[in-house]
């Protein structure tokens, strides 16, 4: 008995070691056929980054002199129309210049009045001394003079309009100025962006492009600048259709309108705004359109873009046999 | 007379079990802990197994996969120069902390793949798509790192993120790899993002991975890009020895391994050679009456060998079928590690036999010294 059983445990040990040695001996198990994941849009997609802006790009709102900010408008979300006054830099040197001009101007003007009637008394002079020379009673040369002397006034007259019209020019340069203190709105659009304050001063470049202190977009047509890397560029078509989702949202997309492909392939911008970023991959910048969403969309928010591409399948690896994908040698 | 060896063998079933309870558990000590040896210097070469390209390039100071010295990424376009190169393509394989969504860190194995093509794929996609690797921030994880991030309480699907170096890394798809010897993840992801996630480095790219033209054995060609100064390529198997002679040289693993098998082999001596010999000195009255009757001494030596051959076969055969056993429950789990080549229960077989000689060598030194008066006595 003890026999017996010792040899077959023994016998089944020894069958069963084996086994194992051979299963070890073989190779893993090849790979169950992939499961298409439902959310994948189309067979082909390409990956791409997209980024929100308004249509026909955003236009960051800049004075035209330096100079210190007294009074803002607008506030962010406003919706204004072209010409709307924005924000108002400091005017009172520009209207103590107006000013200055104005009292320059009453004063020219006296001077005008003041000439014609130098004019006017030198007119009725020199016509009494004509009458008085048909007379003979005064000289010829007394004539003269008093004709020299209104030709004299009439000039001075002249010179006294010349400066009061300089002068009604420089009124009006000096008021020029001074409207452009106020910054108007380019055009129609939301304000997507305000970071001004009363008493900053505002230089006539952005002191940080990336955080512009005024942001004006049209934001009732919304459209994406999908990055797609230079690797899959070429696959990209001419109206390929696309899709979006917004990042973290991956139950809802979003169908975008082709508008066009940026010709020019540009330098990624640094849209994760790491300074360690890789920037020497370019991107191929595809311009699409949507309309409002059910969920909001803000302009500058990223996205998720899938483009409908073009490409060949990558192989399925065969069974038991490990294949690499192999570039193509030159 | 043989069958009376036997009988006389199996009548004693006190010293029969004993010796077979030796035996087992000198086999089953020497067979486990070698598979577990072996299975643990599997894992310190996971990468080159995952990644399986036929040449591996690396900095000349380079011994073992698992301690590269970065590359400058123009060593990719002086090894596509190199004559019998069919393509050669970088990879990133490094070692980074990802931060969970509730704030717990797990150190896990990145692995950079080129991204036109994804050579070193992980072959084993249990869900998803290898496709979607292309898409921002993917990454496929393995079977080990789903697992790991189940105990701190996380579940890892497709569409779960996490941060790499406060990165967001979004799951595309699950695989299943080799598991690493330290057991950190494998997280796939293309070469361009493994750089992103990465800590930068003046170097980034870890290794160079070739493939040989048609024809070209991969030993020339790594033989021949070794001559270029400041690289050394290693073919597969080189690279997968190197790695592995790496962890025997410079860790206390086959010490401590070669210790409990040693003392497998002492308990097995000093437990069957002790019992055998009281065993033969019990049944010394038989062995001098068959003497007596005339039974040469190779007749008794053929019938010692024999009962000594016999507990040996018996023991043995337990000892690795309880290894086996061992072995089916641990390949299920993965942990911890277990790897039988043909060659551990062969070496096994080889002490267990060496063992039984040396039991029987002693029985028979008494049967020698036997007179066959002593059946009288």
């Amino acid at each position: 008995m003890l026999k017996r059983l010792s040899i077959f445990l023994a016998l089944t040990g020894i069958l069963a070691v084996t086994l194992l040695v051979f299963r070890l001996k073989k190779a893993p198990p090849t790979p169950i056929p992939l499961v298409e994941p439902s959310r994948a849009p189309y067979t082909d997609s390409i990956g791409a980054r997209g980024i929100v802006e308004a249509v026909n790009e955003n236009v960051i709102v800049a004075p035209i002199l330096p100079g210190m900010i007294t009074d803002i408008y607008v506030n962010v979300g406003d919706l204004v129309k072209k010409g709307a006054p924005l924000f108002r830099q400091d005017t009172r040197d520009a209207g103590a210049k107006v000013s200055a001009q104005q009292a320059q101007v009453v004063l020219l003007e006296a001077r005008v009045k003041e000439s014609e009637v130098k004019v006017a008394d030198k007119q009725d002079d020199l016509v009494r001394a004509d009458r008085l020379l048909s007379q003979r009673v005064i000289s010829d040369d007394v004539q003269r003079r008093k004709y020299f002397e209104l030709k004299s006034a009439e000039s001075a007259l002249d010179s006294a309009r010349a400066e009061l019209l300089l002068a009604r020019a420089q009124l009006t340069q000096a008021e020029v100025t001074l409207d452009l203190l106020t910054v108007r709105a380019p055009r129609d659009g939301e304000i997507l962006r305000q970071n001004m304050h009363e008493g900053e001063y505002a230089g006539v470049a952005s002191s940080d492009p990336n955080a512009p202190s005024l942001l004006l977009g049209e934001t009732t047509h919304l459209q994406l600048r999908a990055d797609v890397d230079e690797d899959s560029a070429s696959r990209v078509q001419t109206g390929a259709v696309a899709v979006a989702y917004i990042k973290g949202m991956h139950s809802d997309p979003i169908p975008l309108r082709f508008v066009r492909i940026e010709p020019y392939i540009t330098v990624k911008k640094s849209l994760t705004g790491d300074s360690s970023e890789r920037v020497d991959t370019r991107v191929l910048q595809v311009i699409y359109q949507f309309d409002k969403t059910k969920v909001p969309v803000y302009v500058g928010q990223q996205m998720d873009v899938f483009i409908e591409g073009k490409a060949p399948r990558l192989p399925q690896p065969e069974n038991d046999k490990k294949i690499l994908l192999t570039p193509k040698s030159p | 007379m043989l069958r009376i060896a036997l009988l006389m063998l199996f009548r004693d079933r006190a010293k029969y079990v004993m010796l077979i309870v030796g035996l087992t558990f000198c086999s089953l000590l020497m067979t486990q802990q070698s598979s577990v040896f072996c299975g643990l210097m599997l894992w310190t070469s996971a990468t080159v197994r995952n990644i399986g390209a036929k040449v591996w390039v690396f900095d000349a100071k380079v011994e073992q996969v698992n301690e590269v010295i970065p590359l400058r990424e123009i060593e990719v376009t002086r090894v596509r120069g190199i004559p019998g190169v069919e393509w050669a393509v970088p990879l990133y394989v490094g070692i980074e902390q990802a931060r969970l969504s509730d704030g717990s860190f797990q150190n896990v194995q990145l692995v950079g793949l080129d991204t036109a093509t994804f050579v070193g794929r992980p072959m084993q996609i249990t869900k998803g798509r290898i496709e979607d690797l292309r898409m921002p921030d993917a990454v496929i994880i393995d079977q080990v790192g789903v697992d790991k991030f189940r105990k701190k309480g996380i579940t890892i699907d497709i569409g779960t993120t996490f941060e790499i170096n406060d990165k967001t890394a979004r799951v595309v798809a699950l695989c299943h790899a080799n598991r690493s010897f330290l057991g950190q993840p494998y997280i796939y992801t293309t070469y361009d993002r493994a750089l992103q996630f990465a800590k930068p480095q003046r170097k980034m790219m870890s290794c160079v991975l070739v493939e040989p033209k048609p024809g070209v054995s991969s030993k020339e060609l790594a033989e021949s890009i070794s001559a270029i100064p400041g690289l050394r390529a290693f073919e597969r198997d080189d690279l997968f020895w190197s790695t592995v002679w790496w962890y025997i040289k410079n860790t206390g693993i086959p010490i401590s391994f070669g210790t409990v098998v040693l003392m497998g082999v002492i308990v097995g001596i000093a437990i069957a050679g002790q019992t055998f010999y009281l065993f033969i000195l019990d049944n010394l009255r038989y062995l001098a009456a068959l003497k007596a009757m005339g039974a040469r001494m190779p007749i008794l030596a053929a019938m010692v060998f024999l009962q000594s051959f016999s507990v040996g076969f018996v023991g043995f055969g337990l000892g690795v079928g309880l290894t086996s056993i061992f072995g089916y429950k641990v390949l299920k789990i993965e942990q911890p590690p277990f790897f039988m080549p043909w060659q551990v229960p062969a070496f096994v077989a080889v002490i267990i036999i060496l063992i039984c000689c040396f039991s029987a060598a002693i029985g028979l030194r008494q049967i020698a010294k036997l007179e066959p008066a002593v059946v009288f006595k």
